[in-house]
């Protein structure tokens, strides 16, 4: 965002030494540090504890090769995977709540994720047959940087199928979209099980851990596929903060302020749509992150948007990167899936603030 | 300035207003007056462009609204809808600051000069003292100031309410008729406002528009507008208009169907 100088330097130095003491960068600040705690944790513990001095040894490459393996290779692009996911659904949540004025709205209950889940499971379906027919030998996974496109598609498409048929009058009416999501989703559900079904293929386990949203196996492969779209998202979000602070208005007040509604809305419909698709793409789609994080962070921000962004970003990291050391440390050497923890974790902790709404 | 020639508007295939050509006049407040249905909000919502005519235009400035870029028709006209939504737990400053969100690009932050706007704003208004509040702990009249006051700091020559008195009680009422009445005396803002109240609507406005059932059935000064017999044929309401202070009309209504009509019975007239 640009941010032109507007006052004295004097002024700007006090103005941040007041940001600095306010309770705003306190939170942000408690964010930050919890983000860098559990980031720690999650390098750290897992089947094998390690030293701080191994974990040290193991990212500086000093280290005894077992150390260095999982660190480098198992733990650091596992975690900072669960970082990316962390942040995508939340965002991701944050935006459809926003746009929907609805406080249910997130990729799962719209029907974004299981679209993106039912493309990206035919595409691996469709991929493997192809790829076994040519080459019975290569029976390693479908190329995993196509995955998030395909979920994508899906996502794009369903969020455009939720979007059109939400509106009412030629205009998105919250109620009537949500209702079109929540039914959409549960056909797209249904189609993915049939479609596992149908196949019945050795590989189903595979996609069925997929599905439950899942870290395992999380390699810098997954993370190097994410980021781009990690940052294409946040930059759209951020030039939305301020159109975003008008559309909570009135759709007409909105419109008389100069804002063309519908152009951003289906700007904001997109980012949120990549960035829960193109998750649910490489880790499976991963409820409740999409539909706390928002909330908790609003609680905490009040109705400053760019504060509720930064902590969405922070603790939609921090309950990924949580509740996947939980579910791999818990009932080691079994492992629980990332989606499944956060939902548990995630669940009474919504009823509690659901509780307390007056 | 504003104005509508032969203007048709509908929702859909229902039509709700009906060949209408009316002029605005600058720097005066116009009353939208009519009963239920009549099509009063249907013609404020044209006039900001809100929804495209059937048939006919809405000028502003000799251009139609419709070739207007949404932006800079913000800058020259704001708009309060009647039943506007509180973003969730915003404070007065930052609900005021929206009013800013045309002047500057779309990534801009505000300037200090959008600052300024905004406590000037909250000045006018007399909502200074409740800045740092969450609007919606505010009483309905203060909530209403504040609403204005946005559109104040949207800094436009032209300010279209949608029946800004409808939630209030009867003193906020006369709050927001008065305050709307200053801000056209003291700064030249041109208000087109649609009202329930016949006796508001003569005791503020400069220029009347009746609408009955889509179409302009009358316009002009109040008291050329407010007649017994206008008042009989478009509100289906028998009644005795008196002159009121500065020559404006008055008047005591008694609804058709009433089998006696009460004979004494207590009525306060306004002052300000």
């Amino acid at each position: 965002m640009t941010h032109p100088a507007t006052t004295t330097p004097r002024a700007d130095q006090r103005s941040l030494r007041k940001f600095c003491t306010s309770p705003i960068a306190r939170l942000i600040l408690a964010g930050g540090l919890s983000l860098a705690i559990v980031l720690v944790a999650g390098v750290q513990l897992g089947a094998i504890d390690l030293s701080w001095a191994q974990v040290w040894a193991g990212l500086t490459g000093d280290s005894s090769e077992h150390v260095q393996r999982v660190v480098f290779e198992l733990r650091l692009p596992r975690t900072l995977t669960g970082v990316l996911i962390g942040i995508h659904f939340a965002l991701s949540g944050w935006l459809l709540q926003l746009l929907s004025r609805n406080p249910l709205a997130e990729a799962g209950i719209l029907g974004i994720s299981a679209g993106a889940s039912l493309v990206a499971v035919v595409a691996f379906i469709i991929g493997d047959w192809l790829v076994s027919s040519a080459n019975p030998y290569n029976n390693t996974s479908f190329a995993l940087q196509y995955l998030p496109l395909f979920a994508m598609a899906g996502g794009l498409v369903t969020a455009l199928a939720v979007y059109f048929l939400g509106m009412r009058h030629g205009h998105l009416s919250p109620v009537k979209m949500t209702l079109t999501g929540a039914v959409i989703a549960g056909m797209l559900h249904a189609l993915t099980t049939g479609a596992l079904a149908f196949w019945g293929h050795a590989h189903t386990e595979l996609v069925a851990q997929w599905l439950a949203g899942s870290l395992y196996g999380a390699e810098w492969q997954h993370l190097h596929t994410l980021l781009p779209w990690t940052l294409i998202g946040l930059a759209g979000v951020a030039l939305l903060v301020r159109p975003m602070e008008v559309m909570q208005l009135d759709d007409e007040h909105v419109r008389t302020l100069g804002l063309v509604l519908n152009r951003w809305r289906a700007f904001a419909l997109l980012i949120a749509t990549l960035m829960a698709a193109s998750a649910v793409g490489v880790v499976g789609p991963v409820g409740f992150i999409g539909l706390l994080i928002p909330h908790i962070s609003r609680r905490l921000a009040g109705a400053n948007l760019s504060v509720q962004l930064v902590l969405c970003v922070l603790l939609g990291a921090v309950l990924a990167v949580l509740a996947d050391l939980l579910g791999r440390t818990m009932f080691s050497p079994y492992e629980v899936p990332v989606g499944v923890v956060s939902a548990v974790l995630g669940v009474p902790f919504f009823l509690y603030l659901l509780s307390r709404q007056p | 300035m504003l104005r509508t020639e032969h203007l048709s508007l509908a929702y859909g295939d229902k039509p709700v207003v009906d060949n209408v050509s009316l002029a605005i006049p600058e720097g005066g407040i116009t009353c939208l007056l009519g009963p239920n249905g009549s099509g009063k909000s249907t013609l404020l919502k044209s006039f900001a462009g809100l929804l495209p005519p059937r048939s006919g235009q809405v000028f502003l400035d000799n251009r139609a609204v419709a070739q207007w870029d949404r932006r800079r028709l913000a800058l020259r006209l704001a708009m309060l809808p009647q039943k506007p939504i509180v973003p969730d737990g915003i404070r007065v400053r930052d609900l005021i600051a929206l009013g800013r969100f045309p002047h500057r690009k779309w990534w801009q932050m505000n300037l200090t000069i959008d600052d300024n706007a905004t406590i000037d704003a909250m000045a006018m208004t007399g909502v200074s003292d409740l800045a740092e509040r969450p609007v919606e702990a505010l009483s309905g009249g203060q909530q209403q100031r504040v609403w204005i006051a946005m559109a104040l700091a949207q800094e436009t020559d032209i300010l279209l309410l949608d029946e800004p008195t409808t939630f209030l009680d009867w003193g906020y009422q006369l709050e927001v008729l008065e305050l709307l009445s200053t801000l056209n005396r003291e700064h030249g803002l041109t208000v087109v406002m649609s009202l329930h109240d016949l006796n508001q609507a003569a005791q503020f406005a400069d220029r009347i528009a009746v609408l009955a059932n889509g179409q302009l059935d009358t316009i002009g000064s109040p008291a050329e507008v407010i007649t017994e017999s206008l008042v009989n044929r478009v509100f289906r309401v028998h009644t005795s208009i008196t002159a009121g202070r500065e020559g404006r009309p008055f008047c005591t209504g008694f609804a058709e169907s009433a089998q006696s009509r009460p004979r004494q019975r207590p009525h306060c007239t306004t002052t300000s």
